[in-house]
């Protein structure tokens, strides 16, 4: 039996044998830059003080390494091992072979490191962060994306070449990577989704770019019955566990001026309710996943954003109702520099539009922006379930 | 070549500017409970930023220093961080160093806590803080960065074709040779690189130019001749448009005119100092006719140019020296009296200056040289005619003493007291929460012969010393020449 299951293993080669490692060490490596970007914005809030070493910036660091150094290694094996079937799966790069994706992630490993003494220099040259969007953040976030959409394309393309259970099992990680890209967006655009603003259409507008990119390419190169559903619940298990469990941890503020009693990590907003548009897309794909591709899209964008005004809104005024004022839904905590009087710790929402007819310029961008997102998801996700390499 | 052009770019960088001219570190003699301390505090180029504090004890009975920053007034002054302990050197046993975080421009206060042999003691000291300047990139990182930036570009470029090409090729299957895809995907590439890079380079540079903007820069006053010997100076403020930071607690100072307080009984101390042979120094008070302008009577002066320097302090303890470069004719002018003075025929000495009724002001020091950036005390001794302490010394505006320091060329200037080169008034606000209680609690003591006044200068060069205290009911100046290495 024993000399059978290795002839078997042996003819069908390692790639068929398993799930690649690089695959596995991208998944990794998304957990931990996702994490410990959660836990980086928390430090800010709670204990204010950076440093290139706080355990937040090493967990990043560590994902950053992981999905870089794997992915240089599978590219020098694959340029010079010989390995033939490692190269008939291979694209070429200046010069250089190794998986499409390898190159991605590693490409996203090169623009973090850079980012790390670029954004040091800034902070040396116009002082410390004020501000999460800055040029060197950017090209971090840039290069985190590369090491997601990386590990999410080694996944498709490993998954299009895949049959049986080790189909199935790539099928459930490239939503689980495409849950990780969810979560660095919903990061990047925290600023304006804090639960002050979530009355403001500017809210809205920024929520619906580029989210439906990606749960569209990534649910058509998965092909799940309830693909979005999944990466939106990526997206809020994440939020939520973190959430309530990081105010487990005592903490107190080392930067001033303190304007609040921290006793604990300060936990970021409750995670927004994307899962329930994303739901009803799901459910309504066996209607729609035969229409023309610009239907589609005008179908997909309208009902989720639509559906994520209609829910989150009301929803809103729940969290900022003496009812919602609890860990549970991590309303009652603010960062160290919030002053009292400010709309958060006073629980009033904040009015980004200045008339009615702002309000409903940016409302309509949103729809606007959430169906192209959503059209260029579909070429996206089609073009991905056709990688092989 | 290029470093020689890095280093005169850096030399031409202003070194900071606010309380004072190009003089921003403080330094500060004060008593934390039972134990007296030398302050030296070094505010950051770019706030926020780090502050470098170093305390010096003048015993060896303390065994621990706690620091912690606040804001100088509201809700900021009262709710601390966690302190940070100092180090101690190991060398230098009572010689504490340790950093502090400024996260925003503005009026600070140092909380000094010292624990030893007798208790523990607390000092509060004022730390004005504001961006001086945006650091230029060393070229070695530049140098890196373009390298690694080169690295992604071609990157990109490298796997948009290689995606196009064979992504989707079946395994093995040799690439068919398609010019026109590659060169579209090539084309697509490269013009992603360059909009990435059109778009960087031009956010970049609007990030530079907000925060230039917001760099802190001299106010450059007005000043004009009413009459014939009435100076009239209409205050400047240019850096009264400091934009507030969204979601921040705290705002930094926004600088107004109509704010003023006192600082020693007076809202306006100015100094002028005759300009290049530096012989003619007077310590005037104008009063204000409107916010923003100021009048004085000037005294008798002889035809010339004068640089003037004129101290104020906001509500907030953040003080501003205002300056003003004039050509006057010979003015009339009128004796002066009350805490006005001054003279216009010092003559500069290395250690020793005439005053009236033949006294004399020493300066003790030895022969070291002095370097720039170390905190020294500058101490000086009235004798008699007879070579005997001064028994007849008197406080001038509540202190033993005033001195500036001022650079040869005029770009350096520093008002200093017995207490250090912070303002009085913020030295009360920062201990009692209100600007004029009382300096009861600072060392400037009871008036003896002797005063002393911690200060370091801030780089190498001339620099005149005027040393004011007043005797028998007169102000007397003296005048000594130093050089800092």
């Amino acid at each position: 039996m024993r000399d059978t299951s290795e002839v078997s293993l042996a003819r069908r080669g390692p790639q068929a044998a398993g799930i690649p490692w690089l695959v596995w060490a991208n998944v990794i490596a998304s957990l931990c830059i996702s994490a410990g970007l959660y836990w980086d914005i928390s430090w800010h809030e709670t204990i204010g003080r950076d440093t290139f070493w706080t355990p937040a910036h090493l967990v990043v660091q560590f994902g950053a390494i992981l999905a870089a150094f794997g992915s240089a290694w599978v590219i020098l094996r694959t340029t010079f091992s010989g390995d033939a079937e490692a190269r008939a799966n291979s694209v070429n790069v200046l010069g250089f072979r190794a998986p499409l994706g390898a190159f991605i992630s590693a490409w996203g490993g090169v623009a973090m490191v850079t980012s790390a003494p670029f954004d040091n220099w800034w902070h040396e040259a116009y002082g410390l962060d004020v501000k999460i969007i800055s040029p060197p953040h950017v090209l971090l976030a840039v290069g985190i994306a590369g090491i997601m959409w990386g590990g999410a394309i080694l996944a498709a393309s490993n998954l299009n070449r895949a049959e049986g259970p080790r189909r199935e099992t790539l099928r459930r990680i490239v939503l689980v990577i495409g849950g990780f890209i969810v979560i660095q967006t919903m990061t990047l655009k925290l600023e304006y989704t804090n639960r002050i603003l979530l009355h403001s259409a500017l809210s809205y507008m920024v929520l619906s770019i580029g989210t439906l990119l990606i749960l569209e390419a990534l649910a058509r190169v998965s092909g799940h019955r309830w693909a979005r559903t999944i990466m939106t619940g990526v997206y809020s298990a994440f939020v939520l566990i973190l959430m309530w469990v990081l105010p487990l941890f005592p903490a107190q503020p080392k930067l001033g001026p303190v304007y609040q009693n921290i006793t604990h990590m300060v936990p970021l907003p409750f995670p927004i309710l994307l899962i329930i548009p994303a739901f009803f897309l799901d459910l309504m794909w066996p209607i729609f996943k035969d229409a023309p591709k610009p239907q589609q899209a005008l179908f997909g964008g309208v009902a989720f954003t639509a559906i994520l005004i209609a829910v989150q809104w009301p929803f809103t005024t729940f969290l900022m109702s003496t009812a919602a004022r609890n860990r549970l839904f991590a309303t009652v905590d603010f960062p160290y520099f919030a002053l009292p009087s400010w709309p958060g710790p006073q629980h009033i929402f904040v009015h980004a539009e200045n008339s009615p007819g702002e309000f409903w310029m940016r409302m309509g961008l949103a729809f606007l922006f959430a169906v192209l997102s959503m059209w260029i998801g579909i070429y996206w996700g089609n073009w991905l379930k056709k990688v092989r390499r | 070549m290029k470093k020689f052009l890095l280093f005169i770019f850096l030399l031409l960088l202003p070194i900071a500017t606010l309380a004072h001219v190009n003089s921003p570190d403080v330094y500060f003699d004060g008593f934390a409970g039972p134990y007296h301390l030398l302050v030296t505090l070094r505010p950051p180029q770019v706030v926020p930023g780090v502050a470098q504090i170093q305390v010096r004890t003048l015993s060896n009975d303390v065994n621990e220093i706690r620091v912690l920053p606040l804001r100088m007034i509201g809700i900021g002054a009262t709710m601390a961080p966690v302190a940070d302990a100092t180090k101690r050197s190991s060398d230098d046993p009572q010689l504490f160093t340790g950093s502090l975080w400024i996260m925003v421009r503005g009026s600070w206060k140092i909380q000094i806590e010292a624990k030893g042999q007798k208790g523990s003691g607390q000092l509060e000291v004022p730390l004005p803080a504001v961006s001086i300047s945006s650091q230029p990139m060393q070229s070695g990182l530049g140098i890196l960065l373009g390298i690694l930036g080169l690295a992604l570009a071609a990157g990109v470029i490298g796997i948009i074709v290689a995606a196009a090409r064979e992504a989707t090729l079946p395994d093995g299957q040799a690439y068919p040779v398609h010019p026109g895809r590659v060169r579209l995907s090539m084309a697509i590439a490269a013009l992603i690189v360059v909009g990435a890079v059109l778009f960087g380079n031009r956010w970049w540079g609007a990030e530079a130019n907000a925060n230039a903007r917001l760099n802190y820069k001299t106010p450059n006053m007005q000043p004009s001749l009413l009459g014939a010997s009435v100076l009239r100076l209409r205050l400047d403020n240019p850096n009264q448009t400091e934009p507030n930071r969204l979601f921040r607690g705290d705002q930094p100072d926004r600088i107004r005119l109509d704010d003023l307080i006192p600082d020693h009984g007076h809202l306006m101390h100015l100094f002028i100092v005759s300009m290049p042979d530096m012989k003619s120094f007077w310590h005037l008070h104008p009063d204000q006719t409107q916010p923003g302008d100021f009048a004085v009577n000037l005294p008798i002066m002889p035809e010339g140019q004068y640089k003037l320097y004129a101290d104020i302090v906001h509500h907030t303890g953040f003080p501003e020296t205002q300056v003003a470069t004039v050509n006057l004719p010979a003015v009339a002018g009128e004796t002066m009296s009350g805490d006005e003075s001054g003279a216009f025929n010092l003559a500069a000495s290395d250690t020793v200056a005439q005053l009236s009724d033949g006294y004399r002001m020493v300066w003790e020091r030895d022969d070291k040289p002095f370097k720039a950036n170390q905190p020294y005390w500058f101490r000086f001794r009235v004798a008699d005619k007879d070579g005997k302490p001064a028994r007849d010394l008197e406080p001038y505006m509540g202190m033993a003493g005033h001195a500036a320091f001022i650079s040869t060329d005029g770009s350096i200037f520093a008002h200093v007291h017995p207490a250090g080169s912070v303002s009085m008034a913020a030295v009360s606000l920062a201990e009692t929460g209100r600007p004029n209680s009382g300096m009861e609690s600072m060392n400037h003591g009871s008036v003896g012969p002797e005063v002393s006044f911690p200060y370091g200068f801030p780089k190498p060069g001339e620099y005149r010393i005027f040393v004011q205290v007043k005797r028998a009911g007169k102000v007397e100046t003296g005048e000594f020449v130093a050089k800092a290495e």
